[in-house]
């Protein structure tokens, strides 16, 4: 089975501090994957790690069959990235930020394939705002569109379904279906696990920097249907979201 | 907008009424609205927008590319020299075509040159102010202070009123010795020993302060 990401034993530290402690991941190919877990759990500091945004205290990231603690720039030509806080350069409008971006992937575009790229997300008349200009769910498909702009194979979404309206997220949903289709792989996180359920074929829940359980949404709760705390979390019929939290605890998180 | 105003309403209110003649002759007033277009560009203006794009999240969206990083901070420091470059020739049309103060050929080079030998003075201080200080509040809150010692004390260097110990620190300060290269660079004095000590100053400032600010800098706001 061909991998397009590996990690293996991945910590990562921030002083004292351990975000991430020791765990594994491995996507496959064409696969949707779901990373899941509360508030500080250490998702957005995992897939920092993978991008390169830090470096971490341990492990090895193998992102299709490069090394990328090795080959860095290498390892992120072939990452599309979505931040879970982020912004583009105020100053610039959205047809320069395509070129931008696309430029520093080595791809060029035409004006007309510009155009035709802010079409597919329905941007095609705002070519000239800039990004602060856009409403939320605007902002999150442009991003989107920055993220794909070189046509990765391996897409890392962290929270891109958060603050939009259903009608966005079931939007988003099928652009990532459809990244799935043309054989891109993707590994997002969510808070929600409808959407868990919805499109990921694997998920994997983690807390406190470890990785609890993964499988798929169906074996999850089969696997933990008859668990006394999953059947005390659950209203009727058990749901990811029941497993969810009967394995990481009804406490708030930070 | 504020960055090419500034300097020339200082250029133009330096020759409003009798007090011109106390403040200086045509050089200086011309040495005056270039260094604080350089501390406006170079040092305010630059840590300001380095600061927000910090907390905003843009450089962390830059990173992540394939872009080598060195070259994210080497295009901000292009923009700004380039600012540094249109606002101090149209400091020097507007002096030559409103005000009436011209140079000979050769010093307009010299002056442009030494211009932005003082943008690099300027930016690396400003890149020293985004290293040490991570948060973009408090730099919003104290970045306009900054023309305080950067330029109130440069105003100082040819007067001995306020005693030896203050003429000594503000002729040596960035904007001391910058006054001092641009007064050489427009004719007004001739260079000397003390240009060569401005020149010197400068390079080692531009050093110290870069080398403070890329060693310390985050590019996360946390
Ligand atoms: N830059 C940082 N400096 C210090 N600690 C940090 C930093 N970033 C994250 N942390 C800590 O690391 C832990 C993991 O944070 P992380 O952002 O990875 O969690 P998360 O799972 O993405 O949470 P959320 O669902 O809220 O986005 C938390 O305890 C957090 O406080
Ligand atoms: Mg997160």
């Amino acid at each position: 089975m061909t991998r397009a990401l590996r990690v293996t034993g991945l910590r990562v530290t921030y002083g004292p501090v351990v975000a991430v402690d020791g765990i594994d991941l491995d996507v496959r190919e064409g696969e949707i994957y779901g990373l899941l877990g509360p508030n500080g759990a250490g998702k957005t500091s995992a897939l920092s790690a993978i991008e390169g945004l830090l470096r971490p205290a341990a492990g090895d990231i193998v992102i299709g069959d490069i090394d990328a603690r090795a080959h860095r720039l290498q390892s992120k030509a072939q990452l599309g990235v979505q931040l879970q806080a982020t912004s583009f350069q105020s100053n610039l409008r959205l047809v320069e930020l395509v070129r931008l971006f696309a430029g520093l992937y080595g791809v060029t575009l035409s004006p007309a394939q510009i155009r035709e790229r802010l079409e597919e997300i329905g941007l095609q008349h705002d070519a000239s705002k800039r990004f602060r200009e856009l409403s939320g769910g605007q902002q999150q498909r442009f991003s989107l569109l920055i993220a794909t702009i070189h046509d990765p194979a391996l897409v890392l979404l962290d929270e891109p379904t958060a603050g939009l309206d259903p009608q966005a997220r079931r939007q988003l949903w099928d652009r990532i279906e459809r990244f799935r289709k043309e054989g891109r792989s993707i590994l997002l996180t969510t808070h929600s696990m409808e959407e868990a359920q919805a499109v990921c074929d694997r998920v994997a829940i983690m807390d406190h920097g470890k990785i609890l359980t993964v499988g798929t949404p169906a074996a999850l709760i089969a696997a933990h249907r008859d668990d006394p705390q999953v059947r005390q979390a659950a209203h009727g019929e058990v749901t990811l979201e029941d497993v969810f939290i009967a394995l990481t605890g009804r406490e708030l998180r930070d | 907008m504020l960055t090419f105003a500034l300097p020339l309403i200082l250029l133009v209110a330096t020759g409003l009424g009798k007090n011109s003649a106390v403040l200086g002759g045509p050089a200086f007033r011309i040495s005056l609205a270039l260094t604080v277009g350089l501390v406006s560009i170079g040092t305010v203006g630059y840590s300001l927008a380095i600061a927000r794009d910090r907390d905003t999240g843009v450089f962390q969206r830059l990173r992540v590319t394939p872009a080598p990083t060195w070259t994210i901070m080497a295009s901000r420091w292009i923009v700004q020299l380039g600012a540094v470059l249109v606002m101090a020739i149209v400091v020097l049309v507007v002096a030559a075509v409103f005000v009436g103060i011209t140079l000979p050929p050769q010093n307009y080079l010299f002056t442009v040159l030494v211009a932005l030998l003082g943008s690099a003075v300027f930016l690396s201080i400003g890149q020293a102010i985004v290293g040490l200080i991570a948060s973009a509040d408090t730099l919003n809150a104290a970045g306009r202070l900054l023309y305080v010692p950067l330029i109130g004390l440069s105003l100082f260097g040819d007067s001995d009123r306020l005693g030896m110990t203050v003429e000594l620190v503000s002729r040596w300060s960035p904007g001391g010795c910058l006054e001092t290269l641009l007064s050489a660079a427009m004719g007004a004095t001739a260079w000397s020993g003390q240009s060569w000590g401005a020149l010197f100053a400068s390079f080692g400032y531009t050093v110290v302060f870069a080398v403070i600010g890329i060693r310390w800098f985050r590019w996360v706001a946390h």
